[in-house]
This record gives C-alpha cells, structure tokens and sequence, in this order.
C-alpha cells in the first residue's frame, strides 16, 4: 500500500477523532503536512484534551513514504494498541490515543465502502404507520373485548382499547427513545405499528391454532400455542431493534432467534416441573362452533381403548416414582 | 447484546401486561369452578390432630381444632354445654375409668404427639378398640409414626398396632396391661331400641377424659358402611372411644359426627370390631407393613362401590335437550342449581356426591364418587362468543401436578367421541396412588359439541378404583349421554 500510489497518501488529509466504539465524533481537515499536534494555539490541530500536552505531538513524511507519527517528549505520549510508542507508522486505519482523545488520519484517497442499497420507505414514516399501529391495536383489543363478553357490559370497550393503545404508546415510546438515543431518529410511528402489528399477530395466531386444533383434532397444536406467541414476539423485538439499528441486521436475526429458543426451552422446562410433560396444558380446553369441526369423532368404544392404553405409562410413571 | 435481552424482557413484560389487562373482569366469569371439586364430605371424623390443624399442638386450654371450619361446641355456644351428668353416667364412668385409654400418636423424632384419640380395652384381653383414623399416620409411616396411650391415671405405655379396617374405621392396638373386663364386646350385634340411652366415653379435645350422654337413633343409610346415628356430642379426641349402654355393653365405637349438625354423631357398630377382633385372634403375629393390607382393604371396597353404582343402568335426567346420566341412591344425593348471569347466559348445574368416603390419611380421602353437570345456554350470544364463554368453563386446573407425594402426575387422554345421539369432547385423566398398587383416581370431563349456543358439561370423578372399574364407570357414563328430542 506504502510504494503503491502516491495519490492515496496525498493530501489534503482529514484527522477523525473517534468515539470509544469506532464512530467518528468530529472530521478536522488539514491541507498538507507536517501537522502538529497539541493544546496550544498554534498547532494545525488542537487536542481539546486536557490531558495532552500543550505540543503533544507531529505527523511527518517518512522514510518510505508514509506518515510518520513521533512524540514529542510529552507525559502521557502516544498510545498505541494500548502500548505507549515513541514513534509510529501510520496508515489510514490506525489509530492512536494522545491523552483521553483516539484520533486516525486518512488520506484523500482513502477507499471508502459503496453506498448502501436504501430499502427503507421513506413515506412510510411518522402519523401514518403510527396512525395505523394504534388502530390496529385498538381493533384487536376490541376483538379481545368482545370474544370474551360474557356480560353485556359497555364500559369493557373502552377499557380495552383503552389499555391496549396506552401500552403500545408506553412501549413504543420507550423503542422511540433507544431509536433517537443510537440512530438519532425516533420513528415513533414504526415502533407504533411494529407493536400493532405484533399485538395482532399474537391474537390471530392464537385464534389460528384453535381453530385449526378445533378443526381437524389436533390437540397437540393448542398444547403448544405458546411457542408460536413466542416466536411472534422474537419477531416483533428483532423489527424494532432492526429500526434502531438497520445495518447490524445480520447479528439482531441471530440474537432474536437465539432468544426466542432460549425463552422456548425455557417453557417447555417450566411445564415439565408443572405438569410433567412439554405441554402447556393437560388437555385442549378450547370448544367451538359445531360448524367449524372437520375431523370425525370416534366411537366410545375407541376412546375407552385409548383411556385403557394409558395403564402402561401410568403404571411405569408409579414404579418409576415409588424407585426414587 | 444487553439491549436485545434487555429489550426482550421489556416485550416479555409488557405483553403479560397487555394479556393480563384483556383478562375479563372476575366477576364476569361464568362458574367453571363449580366443576372443580367434588363437594367435601360433611362428617367429620373425630380424632384431635395438631397436623390437621396445620399448627402445632400446644398442651395448654386453647382447644386444638383438629375442626378448622367449626367453632367447638362449649367454646362459642354455651347452650351445646354438657347437661348434667345423670347418676347413671356416674357410675357408669366410675367403674369404667380403669379400661378407658387416651391412644396419642408420636413423632419418632422428638416424641411430640401429633394426633390424639380415644380407646379401651376389651374385656380382660390386653387388646385395646379404636378408630383407624387415630392410629392412620403409624399405619401408612411406621417409620415416623409410633403412639402409646394414657390411661385415666395418668400411666403410659407403648401401643402396638395389630389390625387395621379402613372400610369400618377400625384399628385393634395391643397395650401392656389388661382390662378389668368392663367393656363388654358382644359376639352378637347389639338390639338397640331407638331413643335409648347410650354413653360415649373418650377424651375430648384432649382436656381430659369424659362420658356424654345421648341417644341411639337408628342405622345410617347414607353411608356406604352401616353407622349409628348417636344423638350426642362427641367431639374431636373422642375418636376410638366407646358407646355403651347403661349395662356396659359396647353398642359402638365412636367415630365422627356431622360438622354442619348439633349433636348428630356416628359409631361404628360393635359387629365390625368383633369381625376385626376375630381376625386378631386368628393371625399368628401383626403384619411389619400395614400398606398392602390398607391397599387390599381399598380394593375390596372399590369393587364393592362400583357394582352398587353400576348395578342398574344410570338414571337419565333431561337438561334442555340433552340427557344426563345420574345415579341417585341412597348412598350418592344430588343437588341442583340454577345461575341466570344477566340476560347474557344461563348456567344450570347439577351435582351428585357419594356421602361418604373413606379415610386413609388427614391430607387423603378415597373411595368416592362425584358427579356433575352444567348446562349452559345462551339466547343472544354470538356463536363464537359463547364460544370463548364454553372454552373457558371447559378449562380446569386442579387436575393435579407432579410431585404430589400421594399420587403419580395426570395422564390424559383426550378425543372427540360421539354416543348413541350426542357428539361430544371427552377427556379422561387417570392418576395412581403411589402406595396402593392397582388404585387410581379417574376423573372425567365432557362437553356437548353439538349446538353452537348451548353447552353440557359434565365431571366425573371416581377415587381410589381399580384401572378396570374406573375406565367401566367411564364407559357408563359416557355411554349414557344423549339428546332428548326437545330443545
């Protein structure tokens, strides 16, 4: 890189003073070199650090052509990789620490990564998917409310709106703050429809596997509804997370999914303790209408056999207890 | 990383919130629990217990309510007091203080005792009569559990378990010394007049020993085993103790009386402890384990109960346009109730319980049938909504766990079955008794599928019975469900 053009180590060259995780705090740029370092007035770039000293340090031409980066016999010097060094070699990515302040230095030349791909929808922004979240939380809600009516009583449908969209307004107001804390913008109105959206996966998905469990006689599906609410909410954390932070999207998938079986065992656990099976009930509690049944029933006689097949395990559940 | 999980717990939170706060409101629910349990049997039996009343038995004269529900008589109503002993109950408890016994049951551990019973010798034997319900905890834990007993001097000595009939609630200790042939156990049962005087002996509320006097008022029917009905007080401690007539002669052993009653108290018939006396006599040395006998005596017992409740086809009651069966007798009564909620829905339920069960330990009971029926109905609902309303009465949660001591985790089996007329969700969960090998607890749960604004459902449960007798009471009841032509 050193011998291979003189143009990526030409001037004008551009000082970034970093954060403590890579970001670039501050770009300060210098026409030609050498550059002095320091917290006097009279250096091409003042370290606003008390902890550098007055000339701290100096970026000169090298030998081989590169940056040469020399100390200039101050106290606390020039840290390197947490090393102290006398003097340094520098290419565009390293960086160093004079003080309390990292700073790197880069060459006009300096490759930079193509522009991103810009997926977002930029209308899709602000009152109109918020707009949309709360009625859609307040149409689930209200759904909720009047499924499970069983006293003709108004004030329910207030209050279940109520509730739902003033938790979505809480949690998404709290995503809004994380988004405006790491990607300077709230987008309240994501966060507000993301929960929508959520919220009504969760009821549907619910009613999906009652029904289908209803439908065709399969019990276990019912018994096991909880991981797909779990799945749901993985999937909705990973939207708001992946609205905070669009480009670490890759590790979010990963972290949500891997959280998503971590809460999966962990119910599947709770209910082996509870009821002594991965279920999460003993039985399919769910009935509905006659219409929506599409398996045959069984005679008695099929079910008194089944009842009577349980003796085996029953039986060794016992002699497995009384060998403890 | 810490922001995800961070985050994640927040969902987590904030969606148990979501779903807590779309709960509906508690008074809005229909009655599901009322399938719950089967109603709790209204005797109770007699014997004072520290752990049954879920504290330790302190030796002073706050009385130890082995009756948590019901105030002692003599302590919040003065009128139940004793009446003045008669001159006969006078001389009758002088000359029968030598053979009367306080029976106590002792932690190995420490020696405190942790129940309290009465007894008494029979007749110049060193065996000594009392309840199974006194001596159950040396019985099923001989390996925490001893006991020894008090006589009215005051001396003590150690008691050895010899027979036990949990069917009758009867146990025969054996005591270090003879009696002075007082209590006489006839060989043929007694011929009691109703109306006569009888005299319970025992040690009330461990305050020390009493007679009390009252009257004989015939044979109980309710029960599944015969009683005497005894009207008189007989509190807890006095468990164990006997009932005497003027002359003497045993005519029962005391053993529970009826919470909700003033005075209404049952005996054992003197003929079981001859039985039992018998069998004492015939065997060459006590058995080191009583469980498989205990077990043996639930068997026999469960065989019995079922042929009774079997031996005619159930009776079918109309609930709207479904027939429920019921077996009404005198052993099983049922009780019906109507729920109107508003002008939402309707709930009518139906229960039979078998009015006795039998005792095997202060925390078990078996050997007992309950039955119940709801049917509930709806004009003006809409399908789905009575829907959710019939899925969440369907829902029961005391279908028992794992670690009970006591009983093997619920196995389930669940299907959509259809009777003679009616299509029907069933679900079947047995659980077994961990001590009693071929003893298991079937509990049965149907709903009608049939009608979109109409709901039956029905509870069966059946405790301490055989695996072939349990799914034969399943296959009856099952059975017998149908619809009736009218709506």
């Amino acid at each position: 890189m050193n011998g291979q053009a003189t143009g990526l180590l030409a001037g004008p060259w551009t000082i970034e003073t970093l954060a403590r995780n890579g970001e670039v705090l501050h770009r300060h740029r210098v026409p030609a070199l050498p550059i002095r370092f320091g917290r006097a007035y009279d250096n091409d770039f003042i370290v606003d650090d008390d902890y550098a000293a007055p000339h701290h340090a100096c970026v000169e031409q090298g030998p081989s052509g590169t940056l040469l980066l020399r100390d200039l016999d101050t106290r606390n010097g020039i840290v390197h990789k947490g090393k102290r060094v006398k003097q340094l070699a520098l290419d565009g990515d390293t960086v160093v620490r004079m003080g309390h302040t990292s700073l790197r230095i880069r060459a006009a030349g300096h490759p930079v990564a193509p522009e991103l791909r810009d997926r977002t929808m930029h209308g899709w922004e602000g009152v109109l998917p918020g707009g949309a979240g709360i009625v859609l939380s307040v149409l689930v809600a209200l759904l909720v409310a009047w499924l499970t009516d069983t006293s003709n009583d108004l004030e329910r449908y207030a209050q279940y709106p109520a509730a739902a969209a003033g938790i979505g307004l809480v949690w998404s107001g709290l995503w809004a703050f994380g988004n405006r804390l790491f990607g300077r913008r709230a987008r309240l109105g994501r966060h507000l429809f993301i929960f929508g959206c959520t919220l009504a996966a969760l009821v549907g998905l619910r009613l999906l596997a009652s029904v289908l469990a209803y439908a065709w006689s399969l019990e276990w599906l019912s018994a096991h509804a909880s991981h797909a609410a779990v799945v749901t909410v993985a999937l909705g954390i990973y939207f708001h997370l992946a609205t905070v932070t669009p480009q670490l999207r890759r590790r979010l998938r990963a972290i949500c999914a891997a959280l998503a079986v971590l809460s999966s065992v962990l119910i599947l656990a709770g209910n082996m303790q509870r009821h002594g099976r991965t279920a999460d009930e003993l039985y399919m509690p769910v009935l509905l209408p006659p219409e929506l049944r599409a398996s045959p029933d069984v005679p008695v006689a099929d079910y008194i056999d089944a009842v009577g097949a349980m003796k085996k395990d029953i039986d060794a559940e016992r002699r497995g207890g009384a060998a403890e | 990383m810490k922001r995800a999980v961070l985050g994640f717990l927040l969902t987590c939170t904030a969606v148990g919130a979501a779903f807590e706060a779309m709960a509906p409101p508690a008074a809005a629910q229909p009655p599901a629990r009322n399938l719950a349990q089967p109603a709790a049997r209204a005797t109770q039996t007699t014997a004072t217990g520290g752990a049954a009343a879920g504290a330790p038995r302190m030796p002073v004269d706050t009385a130890p309510a082995a009756t948590p529900n019901a105030p002692l008589p003599g302590e919040s109503e003065p009128q139940d007091a004793l009446p003045e002993p008669s001159s006969a109950a006078q001389d009758l408890y002088d000359s029968a203080r030598g053979d009367l016994l306080q029976i106590r049951m002792l932690l190995k551990n420490g020696r405190t005792q942790s129940t309290v019973g009465s007894g008494f010798l029979v007749g110049t034997s060193n065996l000594a009569l009392t309840n199974y319900h006194v001596v159950s905890q040396m019985a099923l834990d001989p390996g925490i559990y001893t006991a020894e007993y008090i006589d009215t001097d005051g001396n003590t000595g150690p008691v050895e378990l010899m027979a036990v009939d949990v069917l009758h609630d009867l146990a025969v200790v054996r005591i270090n010394r003879n009696g002075s042939g007082f209590f006489k156990v006839p060989e043929q049962a007694v011929k009691l007049r109703q109306g006569q005087r009888l005299y319970s002996l025992g040690n009330p509320l461990d305050l020390g020993f009493a007679i009390s006097e009252g009257a004989y008022n015939g044979v109980l029917t309710r029960s599944f085993y015969d009683r005497l009905i005894f009207s008189g007080p007989i509190n807890s401690g006095m468990s164990g103790g006997p009932s005497v007539t003027a002359s003497g002669t045993v005519a029962g052993i005391n053993v529970s009386r009826r919470r909700d009653g003033e005075s209404v108290s049952f005996l054992v018939p003197v003929k079981h402890a001859q039985e039992l006396l018998r069998k004492v006599a015939e065997q060459a040395a006590p058995p080191a384990d009583f469980n498989p006998q205990i077990g043996r005596q639930l068997l026999a017992h469960q065989a019995g109960m079922v042929d009774k409740l079997l031996e005619e086809p159930l009776t079918l009651k109309g609930m709207g346009q479904y027939l429920v069966p019921v077996r009404e007798s005198g052993e099983v009564r049922c009780w019906g109730r109507s729920n109107a909620r508003g002008a939402a829905y309707s709930v009518d339920s139906m229960s039979c319980v078998m009015q006795s069960a039998l005792f095997v330990s202060d925390t078990q009971q078996t050997g007992n049938v309950a039955m119940t029926h709801q049917y509930i109905r709806s004009g003006t609902m809409d399908p789905l909504r009575f829907a959710t309303l019939a899925s969440d009465s369907f829902q029961v949660d005391n279908l028992g766990s794992t670690g009970d001591p006591r009983l093997t985790k619920p196995f389930c089996t669940e299907r959509f079955v259809h009777t003679r007329s009616l299509p029907m969700r069933a679900v079947t969960c047995v659980r077994a008794y961990r001590k009693f090998e071929g003893l298991y607890n079937f509990t049965l749960l149907t709903a009608s599928t049939d009608a979109s604004q109409s709901s039956l459902q029905s509870r069966l449960d059946v405790s301490g019975v055989s695996y072939e007798n349990g799914m034969r009471v399943t296959r009856a009841y099952l059975g017998a469900f149908g619809r009736s032509g009218r709506r």
